[in-house]
This record gives structure tokens, sequence and C-alpha cells, in this order.
């Protein structure tokens, strides 16, 4: 049974999982490494306890000439064996315990220099938002080759979770929260990504493909993305608060802003704080220079996104509003404060 | 009567090796165990909500949360001295009963029922002028719930004392005999108890 | 025992009531342990059935990519009603309700339960319950699995209320089950059976129902406000107004978690009864047994959040809660290296009962080691949610809970019918049901790590090739089956009267006759040692010790 089990550790050493299954980020190898460890244990584990459940069945079978009453042995313990299977398998807990919380660790720390990208679970699509990308935009996307990546995954309605199992690692997409997730695509090519946590009837469906380019490639796809985007918004002007109309600014709340905030107070968060009485709230913190915000204040955050310690907001790229979109908004905000 | 059990006192951990019948038929009462499970168990449903009610208060930035108010200390208070003294007439009210001292019995009890009715008006009252819905916040949500998980205990703990005390005046309790009271107090106690952490949970902490 | 003692014992339990005569008192209404315990089997094994065909339709329907066997609602109603049967309205009542009610009071030479009555009350909590379950098919059925989470499982409309309120009423006959056993092992045993001289599975039914006690009322609080949030609209779940989703899974998996070993540790005990009897000697090492299993009821409340590694606890709450949950393995592995000790110096009679255990051993192993890897936080990020999962959860519940049940029902058989099963046509469907399990669960372990989230009704046409495979093999294992039908059915017609010990067993359910009497046990047996010394006499007081232990089958 040794030599079964060591023949197997030495097949699960050399089987390339690169092969079976392809790693395509850099956050992958302590996951892989640490899977084939745990085979490692795993196939003598297998191995000795069929081996002698069969061995035993073979050779302590009742035989014809026994008599019927015969008994076995009358063993009822081996107290240092007892002591050695609590003892053994203990450490190699252990052990396993402290490798894994160092992996996990490591997931968890972001790189300098990360791509920050936002990905938001909708039933059944993924929506995603590139910082300098004026909007959102749904499906397909881009990520470039050896640059870190920093997910910001949330969801609109439902939980979902996002999952490309060639970078191995996976999330759920939370409603009211942002996770991060950290990684370094190092392969080129197309891979899935799907949900995997059950988010309703179009649940099979949800699926879409993340295509891991050369920096240039991706420099012209983004580029595209952009010219696209800005043939659609070329109508937008300069920014002019007065000219905001509040009816306008409450249509375009309701679409873009509301599925993070609240028409509420500071305290009834979504994703972020709730928006009423932005401007005169004592409740609600001084977001920008310590004193109460202003109308170009509160603008100044919608164009250029903020990002603090209570949470992160993309900009109006991202969020794909114009100028006049922003003045909107304001007057709309002004009229919903106190 | 007094008979030599080896087996029965050895084996049970007795020690002393000698068992009256009475003892062995109540090692048997199988009553009291079975009651003290269930308010365990029953226990578990306020744990439960009160984990819920600090999970919430955790995730919130402000608690309760901006727009709700706290219920009424003073209001609290006095609903917990009712509740208190109800306990407390619930102990004399057993007292009385083992001492045969019936009349007693009768008067703490219904000093007990009366004093838990008194809790369930307050309750009401609060109810009725609290700034907080049960939809509204995550603060109403856990204190609607808990609350009324309680006052619905509280309740039933009424008609059982209600139904003891009427069972006790057509002689079904002697100080002897008298497991269904001791339940219906010992029930009323684990009520009490339940109150003074809610008590904190709602109206202080 | 002095003739003192057994006059008090006569005297305190003389018959408590008499047999009785209507048949609806007699089968329906029954307040004998034994009855309910038959009740449970017959109703529960329906539901592992219902549960089964349910699976089918989840097999067939992935045979192809994208399939129109079933619409995607029909398929998530397929797979809610599926694991929402087998958890709560199959196994469970079938390890607690039929083995526990059954076998436990026997085992302890008690004539019932502690609560008769409450126990009938249990039992017709069950059949509402399903009822309940089953009408909300006509009604808009659940459709989010059997875990329901918000928000997901809110927009199901009223599907949610039937679920909760049917998984709330077993759970209130699970509960007084509970509350039932425990006072019975501590208050009923015969006189002399001290904790260390019981059976394991009176070991495992006393530690299962202090599981329950504690588990299913936190799931009734969580049932409680998925209900609350779908007909008060209350915002436990809805970020919008202070709520927060991951409350619910707190909460759920506060249960479910024990609930898995509320569903695997009666079958330990199963196992650990099934073994020595038929190696014929003592089971290797009673006391570490006996301690690993109240050692994982302790820590099965210590782990919950491992289902929930992805949800979003950040590091240092996963942390502990993945360190305690591989610690689980400990005492698992000290359980199935016993068991497997035992085997060693036996006489082994390789029975149906026998060989189904001797798989689950294998089985389990398997199971054990998946869940060792799913325990890894880093690992759990590949794997969570997809059919690596799955795999690891059938290899658990099936290859371990259930093979162990059809053990159980292979031993026990003959002491519940008084019949005999025919061992050739039982070996037949070990064989085929072992073959067909892992041909059918084994694959899923690679789809999973493929790249296959579970709960899909369509899926990526690089998986159909393997899906076909395990659809296969899911058909074959579910006609193996059809073999205990007929097996069942031929005993109850044909089968060889069993006697009171066809298996030369030496726990005392077998010291008395097949089926037994209404009463159990005219006189209270007194007990001398632990029941597994085999070669020795018979550990029991007059007439107890008179049955032969010799095996007759």
């Amino acid at each position: 049974m040794a030599a079964i089990s060591a023949i197997l550790i030495v097949l699960i050493a050399i089987w390339p999982i690169n092969n079976t299954l392809a790693v395509a980020a850099t956050s992958d190898y302590g996951i892989d490494a640490l899977f084939k460890f745990m085979l490692y244990f795993a196939a003598p584990i297998f191995v000795f306890v069929n081996g002698y459940v069969l061995y035993f069945a073979r050779r302590y079978k009742h035989r014809r000439d026994e008599p019927a009453d015969a008994v076995g042995i009358p063993l009822y313990g081996v107290v240092p064996l007892e002591i050695w299977w609590t003892v053994l398998p203990a450490l190699l807990m252990v052990v396993l315990g402290i490798w894994s919380a160092v992996t996990l660790f490591g997931l968890y720390k972001p790189q300098a220099g990360a791509l920050n990208v936002e990905a938001i679970g909708h039933q059944w699509k993924f929506e995603l938002r590139y910082p300098g990308l004026k909007s959102s935009f749904y499906g397909d996307f881009y990520l470039p080759i050896d640059r870190p990546v920093t997910m910001n995954i949330t969801s609109a309605d439902v939980v979902h979770s996002f999952w490309v199992p060639q970078f191995r690692v996976k999330l759920d997409m939370v409603p009211g929260m942002v996770q991060q997730l950290h990684f370094t695509p190092t392969q080129i090519g197309n891979y899935p990504l799907v949900c995997t946590e059950f988010c309703g009837i179009g649940h099979g469906d949800m699926r879409t493909t993340v295509h891991v380019v050369s920096q240039a490639d991706y420099d012209k796809w983004f580029s595209g993305e952009q010219q696209q985007v800005a043939a659609a918004s070329a109508s937008a002007g300069a920014l002019n608060l007065a000219a905001g109309v509040v009816s306008k600014g409450q249509a375009i709340f309701e679409q873009k802003c509301a599925v993070c905030h609240n028409m509420a107070g500071f305290a009834q968060k979504k994703v972020g704080p709730g928006l009423q009485n932005i401007f005169s709230d004592p409740a609600h913190p001084k977001l920008v220079d310590g004193s109460a915000p202003t109308p170009e204040d509160v603008a100044g955050i919608i164009e250029k996104g903020y990002s603090g310690d209570i949470g992160v907001m993309p900009n109006a790229q991202a969020n794909g509003l114009s100028s006049s979109d922003v003045a909107n908004l304001v007057a709309y905000l002004k009229s919903q404060s106190k | 009567m007094t008979v030599h059990t080896e087996a029965l006192g050895h084996e049970h951990g007795h020690g002393h090796g000698i068992m009256t019948q009475e003892e062995y038929i109540e090692q048997r009462d199988t009553r009291f165990l079975g009651f003290l499970l269930f308010l365990f168990t029953d226990s578990i449903f306020f744990t439960a909500y009160i984990f819920a009610a600090l999970y919430l208060r955790s995730a919130a930035p402000v608690w309760p949360p901006v727009g709700v108010e706290r219920p009424d200390v003073n209001l609290g208070a006095v609903n917990a001295i009712l509740l208190f003294g109800s306990g407390i007439t619930a102990h004399y009210a057993m007292h009385r009963l083992k001492e045969s001292r019936i009349a007693g019995y009768i008067w703490f009890t219904i000093a007990t029922i009366i004093l838990g009715s008194l809790f369930l008006g307050g309750q009401a009252y609060e109810y009725a002028h609290i700034h907080a819905t049960w939809s509204g916040s995550s603060f109403g949500a856990a204190f609607f719930t808990l609350t009324g998980l309680h006052g619905f205990h509280v309740f039933v703990g009424v008609i059982y004392l209600i139904v003891t005390l009427l069972q006790s005046l057509g002689g079904t309790y002697t100080p002897e005999r008298h497991f269904g009271l001791t339940a219906a107090t010992l029930y009323w106690h684990f009520v009490d108890v339940i109150w003074v952490v809610l008590f904190f949970l709602f109206y202080i902490y | 025992m002095s003739t003192d003692t057994i006059e008090i014992l006569r005297r305190t339990e003389a018959p408590i009531h008499p047999a009785p005569e209507s048949f609806v008192r007699k089968y329906i209404f029954s307040i004998d342990h034994k009855v309910i315990g038959v009740q449970y089997f017959i109703v529960s094994g329906l539901m592992i059935l219902l549960s089964g065909l349910f699976a089918e339709a989840i097999r067939v329907q992935l045979t192809a990519p994208h399939n129109t066997f079933l619409t995607p609602q029909q398929f998530d109603e397929a797979f809610t009603f599926h694991g929402t049967l087998m958890v709560w309205f199959g196994a469970i009542p079938m390890v607690t309700g039929a083995f526990g009610n059954f076998v436990m009071p026997l085992q302890i030479g008690a004539r019932d339960v502690a609560f008769p009555w409450l126990n009938m009350f249990s039992f017709w909590t069950f059949p509402p319950a399903v009822l309940i379950l089953l009408s909300s098919l006509a009604f808009g059925a659940p459709n989010s699995g059997w875990t329901e989470y918000p928000p997901v499982s809110l927009q199901a409309g009223v599907g949610i209320v039937f679920w909760t309120t049917a998984v709330f009423t077993v759970g209130i006959g699970a509960t007084l089950t509970a509350l039932n056993f425990l006072t019975t092992v501590i208050k009923m045993r015969a006189p002399g059976m001290t904790f260390t001289r019981m059976p394991l599975f009176v070991w495992a039914s006393a530690v299962t129902a202090v599981l329950s006690l504690v588990a299913t009322t936190a799931l009734a609080s969580a049932l409680g406000s998925l209900f609350l949030s779908h007909v008060f609209n209350v915002p436990f779940y809805d970020p919008s107004r202070g709520g927060t989703v991951v409350l619910f899974q707190h909460m759920f998996w506060f249960y479910s978690h024990p609930a898995v070993y509320i569903l695997i540790i009666p079958v330990f005990g199963i196992v650990s009864e099934i073994i020595p009897t038929f190696a014929r000697k003592p089971i290797f090492g009673y006391k570490l047994i006996a301690f690993s299993t109240v050692s994982i009821a302790l820590l099965s409340f210590m782990v919950w959040a491992h289902h929930m590694f992805t949800s979003g606890l950040g590091p240092w709450v996963t942390l502990p809660f993945m360190i305690l949950s591989m610690l689980i393995a400990v005492p698992t592995g000290i359980k199935i290296f016993s068991w497997t000790a035992t085997l060693f110096g036996s006489n082994l009679r390789l029975t149906t009962a026998m060989l189904f255990v001797l798989g689950f051993l294998s089985t389990f192993t398997i199971g054990g080691i998946t869940g060792i890897m799913l325990a890894s936080v880093p690992v759990d990020w590949h794997e969570h949610a997809t059919y690596f999962l799955v795999a690891h959860i059938h290899y658990v519940l099936f290859g371990g809970t259930l093979m162990g049940v059809i053990g159980g029902v292979y031993y026990w058989w003959p002491k519940v019918t008084g019949r005999l099963m025919s061992e050739s046509l039982g070996k037949w469907h070990f064989w085929l049901t072992f073959i067909f399990f892992n041909a059918t669960f084994l694959p899923m372990h690679f789809v999973g790590l493929l790249g296959m989230p579970r709960r899909v009704a369509y899926y990526d046409p690089a998986f159909q090739g393997l899906n076909l495979f395990i659809s296969i093999s899911a058909f074959l294992l579910a006609g193996s089956f059809l073999l205990l039908f007929v097996n069942a059915f031929w005993s109850l017609k044909k089968g060889a009267a069993a006697g009171p010990n066809p298996w030369g067993a030496r726990t005392l359910e077998w010291m008395i006759p097949s089926p037994p009497p209404y009463y159990n046990f005219k006189e209270t047996p007194e007990v001398y040692a632990t029941p597994y010394g085999y070669g020795e006499p018979l550990p029991y007081s007059a007439p107890y010790n008179s049955v032969s232990t010799t095996p007759t089958y």
C-alpha cells in the first residue's frame, strides 16, 4: 500500500494542472500548490483505508470450516495507536492551516499600480466600469496582460458571484457591499467569467468572456470604447449649474445614482450614503474641506468621483454623465435639501 | 420503604448504594428535565434574533438609524419593574403552596397575573407611540420582532398562569404534587430574564 | 439485583398502558415508539424517493447543454425540491425519527421514549409539513435552492411562504423529538447502563438530540425572518433600509452546518453497531469513538462560516473558521481508523448490511478528504459553489448518510418485520449502487474544477461529455434501488422467519422477539457491561441473557 501511495504521490507531483485547466493569473499558483499538497496526503489516506478494508475483508472472512458462532479476537483498543492517529492528523491540519492562512492573506493584498475595474452583477449580466470610460457597458471585457488588476465587485439586485476558473479566484457580488479581488493576468487568451451563486432563472446563462490581451491590443480596445462613448455624448457642453432642471435630475438620479444611493438621511446607506439634506444635514460628514458643502463642491464630486473612508464612487465619465446631467443632478439634490 | 440496590445506586453514581422508592421514582421523572430542555431550546429563538439585532447594529453607521428614535426608556423601566414584581409574586405564590397556605398562593398568583397583564398593556402603549415601524428600518425590524416574540411569550405565560390557578381551585395541585405549577413559575422567570436582555439591548445600549 | 429492586421496577413500570385495540390507535395515532418509527420510515422513505425523482429530472435536463426538457423555472424548482426534501423531509426524519425511534429505546432497555404522546405529536407535524411543501407546486413553488438566500428567494413570491412554513413545521417535530430523545437517554436507561456501557448508536442519538435542540430553533429564527421579510416587508435583508443580506447566511448556516452532523452522526452510530456485529469482535476504541462524536458536535457549532468564505467576511473572520473546520478532520479520522481497525483479527461475515458499511468507509473517506479541501479558504475560492461542492456533499450525504441508512435497513429489517431479506439480491443491490454511485459523483469533482457552477439549467457545451456520463450513471444508480424494493416486498411475502437474533448481535434490541412485543421488555433488564464483548456471556440479567448469539441467517 505504501508503494501504491508513493506512485500516486509522484503522479500528482508531475501532473501539470495547467494542462487540465489553464492557469492565467498570478494569484493561482498558491492555490494550485495548496490543492496538490492536499492531494499528497489524501492519496495515502485513501489507499490505506481502502487497502486495509479490502485486505481485512479477505484475510479475516469467516470460513465455512469454522464454527458458526466463531468470534474475532477480544481486542478493545490499542492506546498508542489511537494517540498516533489523533496527533498525526492534528499536526497535518495545523500545517495545512498555516499554509492556507499565508496564501489567504496574500490573496487579500492589493498590488501597486493596479488597474481598478468595477464589476456590478445584475440579473443576469455583468456590468463593467473602467476608469476613463464615460459609461459602463455589459458583457465582454478586456484586461492587459501582466498588469495587476483590482476588481471592485458588488451587485445591483441579488447575490451573484464573480469567478474566472482560469484565474482560480472567486468572490460573491453582494448587494450593499463592495469586495475587492486582486490578481494579475499572465496568459493571453479568452476566459469565461461565470456567476456561481444562484441568482434566479437566468443563472445558467450568466456568463461572459474576459479577453486577456497585450497592452497594445488593450489600448486599441480602450480608445475604441472611448470614441464610441464620445460620439454618443457629443452634445455635452460646459458645466452650468444654474441651468439645472430638477425633474431631469430626478430622472437621472433614479436611473443611475439610485443603484448606490438612497434619497434619505446619510445613515440610510445602500452602497454609498443617503443623499437627502446633503447641503444642510449636520450628520452628513464634511466631504470636501471641513465646511458644509456648496453646490460646486457636490458637482465636483460627481464629476471627479470620490475615494475616501466612506467608500469609492466612480467619476462622471465612468457613470456616463454629461455636464448638463451633473447640473440637473445638483439642482435635484438642492431641491431635496431643507 | 428503603431497599438495598447496589447496582442501581452504584451505577448511577450516587455512591451510597441505598435508594428509596420515592428517589427511584423521582429519578425516573422525566417531566422536569423535559421542560428545562424546552426552555433551553426556546432561549435559542431569542438568542438568534438578539444576534441578528447586534449584527444589524454593527452594519449600521449610526444606531438607531437616522430618523428612528429609541423607545422611551422610562416606559421601558416601568415595564421592567412590573415584570420583575410579577416574578417576585410568582416566587412567593410557589412558596405559599409548598407551605400549604392556599389563600396566600391564590392572592400571589392573581397579583402575578395582574402585573403580567399590565406589562402587556405597557407594551401595547409603547407600540402605539414609538417613532419607528417594523418595515421602516433595521432598528424597527429588530425591535418589533424581538419585543413581539417576547410579548407573545408573556401573553402565553399569563394564560398559563390563569389555567394553573383554575386548576388549583379545582384541587389539581397539592404541596407534594405540583409539577404543572413549577413549570409555569419557571417559564415566568425565564420570560423575566429575557426582558432584562431586551431592555438593555433596545432602551440603553 | 435484589428481589426488592425488581419489586420496585415491577411496581413503577408495571404495564404502563395496555396495547391499543382499534386500528386508528394501533397504526395511525399510535404512541408506541416502534410504530412511530415505522411511520417515520415510510414517510421519509417516500420523501427520499420523491427527492430522487427530482434529482433524475435535473440529470435529464443536464444531458445536453441547452436542453429544453425543463424550463429554467422548472429546473430551479427541481433542485430546490431535491435539496429541501432530502435534507428536512428525507434524511433527517429517517436517521432520527425512524432509526432513533425504533432502535434507541430498545437499546437502552426502555419500554418507550420519555414522552410517548409528544412523540406522536412530533410525527404528526411531519405529514402536514409535506402537504404544505408539495402544495406550493400548485401556487408558485420556491425556486432558490434549499438554502433560499435572500434577496433572490424573496423574489420567488408566495413560494417562500410555503417553504418557510413547511420547514418550520417539520422543524417543530424535529425539536420535540430531540427533546424527547435526550430526556429518554438521560432518564430511562436500564439499571446498570452507565454512559460508557451505552451502545454507540445511543451515544449518537443523544448527541444528535443536543445538536438538534440548539440548531433547529436557530433555523426557525432564520425561517421566521425570511417569512416576515416576505409577508410584512421587514427589512432584515434589504440594504436600502439598513438590512444586510449576509445576516441570513449566518443565521442559516448556524443551523445548517450542525444539520449535516445531525444527518451523519446517527449514521456513525449505525455503522458502529453493524461493524462489531459482523466482525464479531468488540469495537476498536469505544471511548475514543464516543468522545470523537461529542467533539464533532461541539466543533460543528463553531464552523458555520466556512460556507461563506466568498461572502466577504474578510481574512480575519474566515481564518478561525478555516482552522476549526480543518480540525473536524481529526475526530472524523479517528472514527474511520477505529472502524477499519475493528476489522483486524475479526471473524468477518460479509452480509449485505456489512457490505454497505464497508462501502460507506470507502466513499465517506473521499467525502471527508474533499471536505478538508473545501475548508482551506484559498482552495475554496476556486471550488465554492461549483460541481466540486456538489460532489463533496453527495459523497458525504449519499456515500455517507444514505449508504449507512441502507446498511441499517438491511440490519434492522428482521427486527422490525420478523423476516429476513434475501442476501443474494442484497449483494447485487450493493454492488450496483456502489459502482453507479461512484460513476455518478466522482466525475462531478472534475466538471466542478474545470469551471461548471452548480444550479445551472444551461451550461458550457465543453462539459457535455462528462455530464452525459454522469446522467447515464445517475439513471442506473436510481435503477439499482429497484432491487431494494423487490427485496423488501419479497421478504414481507416470503422471507424466512428471523428469530430474535439472526445476526448473533449483543445489544438489547436483539434479546427480545422479532418484531418486539408492544411492551418491549416484560421486566426491565439489568446491564453489567458494555454490549460489545464478543466471546463472553451476555451482560444482561435473566431472562435477557439466554438468547443465542450464534448467527442464524
